[in-house]
C-alpha cells in the first residue's frame, strides 16, 4: 500500500551535530619554535640554500627542498606590512573589533602574523591611517606562557 | 601525436540560497550528472570514470564521493576516482579528468562537483579549519579575514578606495542579474555595498560571496569522440596549478597575486598565448572577494598592477566587452562549495559550445577561453586551464 505524498515546497530538514576534538603533533621543529616562546624567545631558521629566515621555522625550505637546520633568535621588533580590523569574528574565536597583523621582524624573510594594539576604533575610516605600512612594532610577552603562539601576547607600536 | 581531451557535455541545476533548497546534495547531483550526460550525447555505460570531489570535514559527508556516485543510477561498474585537494577541489576535478583522457586509458570521464557547506549553520567555523591551526588561526584568523590581507595590502599600493571596489561587487551583482542559473540575482549600488556590514577592512558583507546550493557536472570525452559529435565541444589546450606556501606568513607580497602570474606564465606558454587581452574571448575566474578579480586580471596579464578595476569600470569585461569576464556573476554571486570552484570550468566551457543560457551568452561564437579556480589558507592554490572551441568534424 502507498501513500500518496506531495513534494516538499520547504526544505525538511534535521539537525545533527559534527564536533571533533583535535590534537595536532606539532613535530620537532615547531615544538622547539613552541619551547622558544615559552622562555620568551623567537626562534626562527635559516635554508642553507637560500639564506631565507623562516619565522615560523619550517623543517624544509619550499623553494629549495632541503633541510633547514640553522637556527637563531630573532628580536621580538619588526615592521607592519599589512593588517585587517576584523569587525566581524567566529565562534571561539577573539572578541572584535581587533587587529591581526603581518609584521617582519627584524632580520626575518617570512611574515610572522599576530594581534596588533594600540589603535582607536572611534572612527573606522581612519584605523588605516593610524599605521601605515612599515610602521614599527614590537612583541609584547603574557606573564604565563605554555607553548603556544599566543604566548606573544600581542604586538604594540614601537617609537 | 599526444592525444587531448575535450569537454563535450556541461549542466548546472538552478542555484538558492540553503534555506529555501527542497532537494538534497544526492538529488541536485543526480539532476546535474544525467543533464550533463545527455548533453554530451552519451548513456551512463558509455563512460569510463567518474572524478567526484569530496571535502572530508566539511559536512557530515566524509564518504559522500562513495554513496553519492553508487545513487546517480549510472550503473554498478562506473571506476571511482574521489578528489581532495580543500577549497581548489572544484577547480581540479576537471584536470584531473583530463589528465586521466590524454592518458589513453579512458574515453569518457564524468566529472561532478557536489554543493558543499550548505548544512553548515555556523559556515565560518566550518570553513576556517582551512586557516593555518596553529599559528595563525588561534589569532582570530578565519576564511574571510585571510582574504582581507590582500584586499588591505592592494589598497595601499595603488591608493584604492572602498567605493573602488564596490564597483567589482555592482558589476558582478548586474552579471549575475542576467544568468537565470545564479543564486544571487538582485542588483546593488556602491552605497549598499559599501555601507553594509563591515567584517574585516575592508570587506563589507556585500564583498564577500554567498553560501549556494546547486550541483555542476561535466563530461570529457577524447578529441575523436569529441569531433564526431553534432555540437562543438571545448578543447583542454593548456592547465596547470600551482602552490605558495602554506602560512599566510610565507607570500612574498599580498599586494599582487605572484603565484598567479607564474602559473599564467606556464600555461600561457603551453598554449602559445602571448597576448591574453586579444586572444581570449571569454575568462571566468574564482572571484569570492571583491579584491580578488581586480588582482587576478593583473596576474592573468590583462592589464598592469593596480588597474584591475580601471578595467572593470571601462566595459571590457562586460558582455559586449572584448573581454567579457565572469558573465555568470562569479563565485560572488553563486558558491555552491566544490561546485562553484568547478563552475568557471562549467560556464567557459559553455560559452564556447554556445550553450551558455541566453542571457549571458557571448555572441560570435567565442573561440578561445580562461578558466581559473583558486583556494586554500590565504588562496595558497591556484588552478587554470587554456579551453579552445572544437568544431564537429565536416561529414565525410
Ligand atoms: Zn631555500
Amino acid at each position: 500500500m502507498t501513500t500518496p505524498t506531495t513534494p516538499a515546497t520547504a526544505p525538511v530538514t534535521q539537525a545533527v551535530r559534527w564536533d571533533l576534538g583535535y590534537d595536532i603533533h606539532l613535530g620537532a621543529t615547531w615544538s622547539r619554535f613552541m619551547q622558544g616562546l615559552r622562555e620568551a624567545k623567537i626562534l626562527a631558521n635559516r635554508c642553507p640554500d637560500c639564506r631565507r629566515v623562516f619565522v615560523p621555522p619550517q623543517a624544509y625550505c619550499e623553494s629549495c627542498y632541503v633541510p633547514t637546520d640553522e637556527w637563531l633568535e630573532l628580536p621580538g621588533e619588526g615592521s607592519l606590512e599589512v593588517f585587517t580590523v576584523v569587525w566581524h569574528g567566529f565562534t571561539g574565536g577573539p572578541t572584535p573589533p581587533y587587529v591581526v597583523g603581518a609584521i617582519r621582524l627584524d632580520g626575518a624573510d617570512t611574515l610572522l602574523m599576530h594581534v596588533v594594539t594600540g589603535l582607536d576604533f572611534s572612527d573606522p575610516a581612519t584605523v588605516r591611517d593610524q599605521l601605515p605600512q612599515g610602521s614599527r612594532v614590537r612583541a609584547v610577552w603574557s606573564a604565563e606562557r605554555a607553548g603556544h603562539i599566543l604566548d606573544i601576547s600581542h604586538f604594540e607600536p614601537a617609537g | 601525436m599526444a592525444r587531448r581531451a575535450a569537454i563535450s557535455g556541461v549542466a548546472t541545476t538552478e542555484a538558492t540560497s540553503p534555506s529555501k533548497q527542497t532537494s538534497s546534495s544526492l538529488e541536485l547531483c543526480q539532476q546535474a550528472a544525467w543533464a550533463a550526460l545527455e548533453h554530451a550525447r552519451l548513456r551512463p555505460e558509455d563512460l569510463d570514470a567518474i572524478v567526484v570531489g569530496n571535502i572530508d570535514g566539511f559536512e557530515g559527508t566524509a564518504l559522500s564521493g562513495k554513496h553519492v556516485t553508487r545513487l546517480l543510477g549510472l550503473g554498478r561498474h562506473l571506476p571511482l576516482i574521489i578528489l581532495n585537494t580543500g577549497g581548489t577541489t572544484g577547480g581540479n576535478l576537471m584536470q584531473v579528468a583530463a589528465r586521466m583522457v590524454r592518458s589513453g586509458t579512458h574515453e569518457a570521464v564524468m566529472v561532478l562537483g557536489q554543493p558543499t557547506f550548505f548544512g553548515a549553520r555556523d559556515l565560518q567555523s566550518a570553513i576556517n579549519t582551512n586557516s593555518p591551526m596553529i599559528v595563525e588561526q588561534p589569532l582570530g584568523m578565519g576564511a574571510f579575514h585571510m582574504g582581507a590581507f590582500a584586499a588591505s595590502a592592494y589598497q595601499a599600493r595603488h591608493g584604492i578606495s572602498a567605493r573602488d571596489l564596490a564597483e567589482v561587487i555592482v558589476a558582478d551583482h548586474d552579471k549575475a542579474s542576467r544568468n537565470p542559473k545564479a543564486h544571487l540575482r538582485y542588483t546593488v549600488d556602491v552605497d549598499y555595498v559599501v555601507n553594509g556590514t563591515p567584517l574585516s577592512t575592508p570587506l563589507t558583507q556585500p564583498m564577500v560571496c554567498p553560501v549556494s546550493t546547486s550541483a555542476n557536472a561535466m563530461v570529457l570525452v577524447s578529441e575523436a569522440r569529441a569531433r564526431a559529435l553534432d555540437h562543438p565541444t571545448a578543447l583542454v589546450t593548456a592547465m596547470g596549478t600551482t602552490s605558495d606556501p602554506y602560512l599566510g606568513g610565507g607570500k612574498g607580497d599580498f599586494a599582487a597575486l605572484e603565484n598567479l602570474a607564474a602559473l599564467a606564465r606556464r600555461v600561457y606558454r603551453l598554449a602559445d598565448i602571448r597576448e591574453p587581452r586579444q586572444e581570449f574571448d571569454v575568462v571566468e575566474v574564482f572571484a569570492p572577494y571583491a579584491h580578488m578579480q581586480p588582482m587576478q586580471l593583473e596576474a592573468l596579464g590583462f592589464c598592469e598592477p593596480g588597474t584591475g578595476i580601471e578595467l572593470i569600470r571601462s566595459g571590457a569585461t562586460a558582455i559586449d566587452g572584448d573581454m567579457p569576464t565572469n558573465l555568470s556573476g562569479g563565485p560572488k554571486c553563486t558558491n555552491a562549495g566544490v561546485a562553484g570552484e568547478l563552475a568557471p570550468y562549467l560556464y567557459v566551457a559553455m560559452q564556447l559550445m554556445d550553450s551558455a543560457p541566453p542571457e549571458i551568452q557571448v555572441a560570435g561564437h567565442p573561440r578561445m577561453g580562461l578558466a581559473h579556480g583558486t583556494g586554500g589558507s590565504f588562496f595558497q592554490f591556484e588552478n587554470l586551464a587554456v579551453l579552445t572551441r572544437l568544431d564537429p568534424a565536416p561529414e565525410a
